[in-house]
Order: structure tokens, then sequence, then C-alpha cells
């Protein structure tokens, strides 16, 4: 049973590979809200490039549709296989499946076709499930693995295609592949080295660390990870804007003590008005060279300060574009990096506008705080899938 | 002799008019008042929402606020206050 107060992380890495434009596997999550269900579906294509990219992702829309729509699995499995292209070269369709359907109580059902076995984490223990087998009669040798089980806070469900397994194939150390028990082992020493590892750092790192096993870092195969993590959500706070009216100030200075959780300020008068309330100094760093952006600040208890309006505009452009993160102000990378790292995101927006912004003769266009922050919230949900409040003061 | 304090406000009014380039204040101070004075940032001084300071952007020399400041208008309210010491 998995609480409330329980985030459902879902983050998956993948390298492609060496030699190839396109990743022949595929993941697709959906969080449906209503329902509070998490749907995540990984598949492997046959061969590599585009061919087996179509494949691939063929089978996860066509999964993650069925799986939403609760239509019995085993027919939905005979739709996706009877669906695929044929290889011109191998005379066959065919493409590999795990999914993974979880429910807000904890329940958590997969279904897998020819992945590499899912590991179940308890801790540092790993969990066994007794498996349902199912075959299709139009599909004989394609046999689908169905596992039901219950999920408590700090499980982990990790799940790979076989670029985990079968990485180093051929080369010593192993011969005959990571297998599934390397990586069993490598995410234990992450978990044992790191106990709180994200879903998203985890994920890296077992597909890091595949990649290393072959010879010269090259990748023989596409690789990729995803892992499920049921955590303690990360909450950030960030407040920008003056409250509408001048009374709130102290209010607002309120969200700022007693949070569990990292706090970003974004305004020169929101910091200062929060300096004042608060009784804390402030100290700007004037030579931090920040790319064409003001620089930040720092104030006792709070994660970072920086300015309002051009800074958030940015954050927003290169969320929207996925700007490399080299490219991105430092100021920008930072706010980014600790949005992906949390899980719970309030935005407490003062309404105030600030006249002079309106002023048409400045040189730049400055938007409206209000629509900036819809902006990110909207982008944070959809891309990241973030949960995102907003309250306006 | 105290240092005489120097605030430079980098909020977003300040920034797209001009505190983009007194952040580099220091770089063009005279050798004789670099000793002089202590140059710091200021996330917003507030003079902008009030139509009685003028243009932005704004520096704090001391008590004085400086608008519509530049680089060699900030060195001027420097070497002026150091006048009357």
């Amino acid at each position: 049973m998995i609480s409330n107060d329980t985030y459902v992380e879902i983050e998956y890495y993948q390298k492609t590979k060496t030699g190839e434009d396109v990743c022949g596997d595929d993941f697709k999550t959906v969080s449906l809200e209503d329902e509070s269900r998490y749907i995540a579906v990984l598949s492997d294509g046959l061969g590599s490039g585009i061919k087996a990219s179509l494949l691939a992702n063929m089978t996860t829309a066509m999964a993650l549709k069925f799986a939403t729509r609760d239509m019995e699995i085993l027919q939905s499995s005979e739709i996706i296989m009877d669906s695929l292209p044929v290889c011109e070269v191998r005379k066959i369709s065919y493409a590999t499946f795990s999914i993974v359907d979880i429910l807000a109580s904890g329940k958590v059902r997969i279904t897998e076709m020819d992945n590499p076995e899912f590991i179940h984490l308890r801790g540092h223990e790993e969990i066994h499930h007794e498996k349902l087998k199912q075959v299709s009669s139009n599909w004989p040798d394609r046999e689908l693995q169905l596992s039901n089980f219950e999920v408590m806070p700090e499980d982990r469900i990790i799940f790979f295609s076989d670029g985990v397994s079968q990485a180093g194939l051929g080369n010593k150390p192993h011969k005959f592949g990571w297998k599934r028990e390397g990586c069993l082992e490598y995410a234990l020493q992450c978990i044992n080295n790191q106990p709180q590892i994200s879903a998203r750092t985890l994920s890296r790192a077992i597909v890091t660390q595949a990649c290393g096993m072959n010879p010269q870092c090259r990748c023989i195969d596409d690789i990729t990870c995803a892992v499920v993590y049921f955590r303690k959500p990360r909450r950030l706070r960030l407040l920008t804007g003056p409250p509408f009216k001048k009374d709130n100030d102290s209010e607002y200075a309120n969200y700022v003590v007693n949070f569990e959780g990292r706090t970003i300020i974004c305004g020169g008068t929101t910091a200062q008005i929060l300096a004042r309330e608060l009784n804390r100094e402030i100290k700007t760093h004037l030579f931090m060279r920040n790319n064409g952006l003001p620089p930040t600040s720092e104030m006792e208890g709070v994660s970072m300060i920086t300015e309002g309006i051009l800074t958030l505009t940015e954050v927003a452009r290169c969320m929207e574009n996925t700007v490399p993160q080299q490219e991105m102000a430092p100021a920008v990378k930072d706010m980014i990096n600790m949005f992906m790292e949390s899980d719970v995101i309030e935005f407490i927006v003062g309404t105030k506008v600030n006249e002079a912004h309106q002023d048409p003769s400045l040189p730049v266009d400055l938007e409206i705080r209000r629509n900036i922050i819809k902006k990110i919230k909207n982008l944070l949900e959809t891309l990241y899938r973030k949960k995102v409040f907003m309250k306006y003061i | 002799m105290d240092k005489i304090k120097v605030e430079i406000c980098v909020g977003t009014t300040c920034f797209i008019l001009g505190a983009s380039e007194l952040q580099e204040l220091e770089r063009f101070l005279p050798e004789g008042l670099r000793d002089k004075v202590d140059i710091t940032g200021a996330t917003c001084l507030g003079m902008c929402k009030d139509d009685n300071y003028g243009q932005a952007p704004f520096v704090r020399v001391g008590n004085r606020i400086v608008s519509n400041a530049s680089i060699s208008s900030v060195i001027e309210q420097i070497e002026e206050q150091l006048k009357h010491r």
C-alpha cells in the first residue's frame, strides 16, 4: 500500500547503438490523473536503427493505448503482434515489450514479452514474484508473463532492454554479457552508496555502466533502462512577485519558513520584501557572469535567488526548446536542474505588477509574470510529469 | 575613514536599461578611488516604481541616488562625496 504522501517517480535513460541515428528501443509513459494511475511501456524493436525504432514506437504506442483503456492483455498483444510490419530480411515482425501498470493503491501489474525480467527491490532486498504465463494460439512462441503484486513506499522497479543484460557480451570479464544479475548487483551497490538515489540518477547510472562494459565504451546494441521509485516527494517552492496587497507581505514570508524542501526566490523586489520580513541579509554575486542575465544572490535558508522576469522567461524558453545544458546561463541551468530533481513544485505568485516593466520605451518586451509561470507550470506537467501547484497572493 | 558604499541595482528594469554594464564599474574605477569604495549589488533598490527618482538604472552612492546612471556619472558622484569629507 502506498500512501498519499508517496510520489511515483518514473524515469528512463537510453543510449543508441553506436553508428545509428535513432534508438531502436522506445519508452513511453502516461499518468492518468483522475484515476491516479501510471502506465509505462518499454519496447525493443527487432534489429537496430530506423526499422527497429518504428517497430518499438508502434508497440509502445499501441500498448499504452490498450492498457489505458483496460483492454484484455492477450487480445492487446495479439493486435500488436499482428500489426507490426514484417522485416524484409528476417521475414518476421517482432518487438518485445514490458508494460508496467501502477495504481495509486499500490497495486502493480506487469506484463512482459521477451524483455529481460524486471527487478523489484525493497531496500536492499530483491522481491521475487510468481508469474502467470499466457500464450496466444496465433503466436505460440511468444509467451506473456504476468505479475501482480503490491508495492510499499521506497520500493523500486527496474526494467530494461537486452542492451543492458547483454552488455559486454563476448568480451572479458562478461563473456556472456552483464546479465540481469550483474545489473541487479550494480543497482544494489548504487542504492547502498546513496539510499535515496532518484529514478533519474539510477537509470542513468545503469545505462552508463552497461555501456562501459563494451570495448571502447561503444554501444553494441541500443541500451534502455527505466526505473520506478515510490518515493517521499522532493518538494520545491518558488516564490515570485510582490503580493498584491502589502498587508500580505508577512503571510508571504511564512511560505519560506517552516517548509520542508528547497526554496527559490525570483525577483529583486520579492527578495527585498522577504529579506525585510525575515530579517535576513541578501548578498548579490555582482561579479558573477550569467550569460547576459542579471546576477544571482543568496540568503540564509533559501536555495537560490534570481532576478524575476528575464530569468523566468529564459527558463521557459530553454525548457520549451530543450536547449542543451552547456548553452544555458548558469542561473537558468541551476533552476531547471532543481525542477528536475523535485517531484512536487509549488509556485507562490505575487500578482502586483511593476508598472515600470510596462513602459513602452523599454528596449525589450517584458512578459507578465503570471503568464510565464503558467507556461513553466504547463511545461513541467506535460514534459516532465511533475506535480505542480500554483497559488496567487 | 569609512569606505563609500556603492550599491548597483540589478533588478529587471535597471538591468535592461544599463546595469549590465554598471556591473563592470570596479574595472573602470581610477586607481585612487579603488580602496575608498565598497561596491555591491542590490536585488532591487525599489526606485523604478517611483516617478520622483527619474530614470533607471539606479545606483546608490553613500546615501545619494544616482538615476540614469552610467559608469562616468557614478564615478563623478563618488568623487563629489570624497571632496566633502
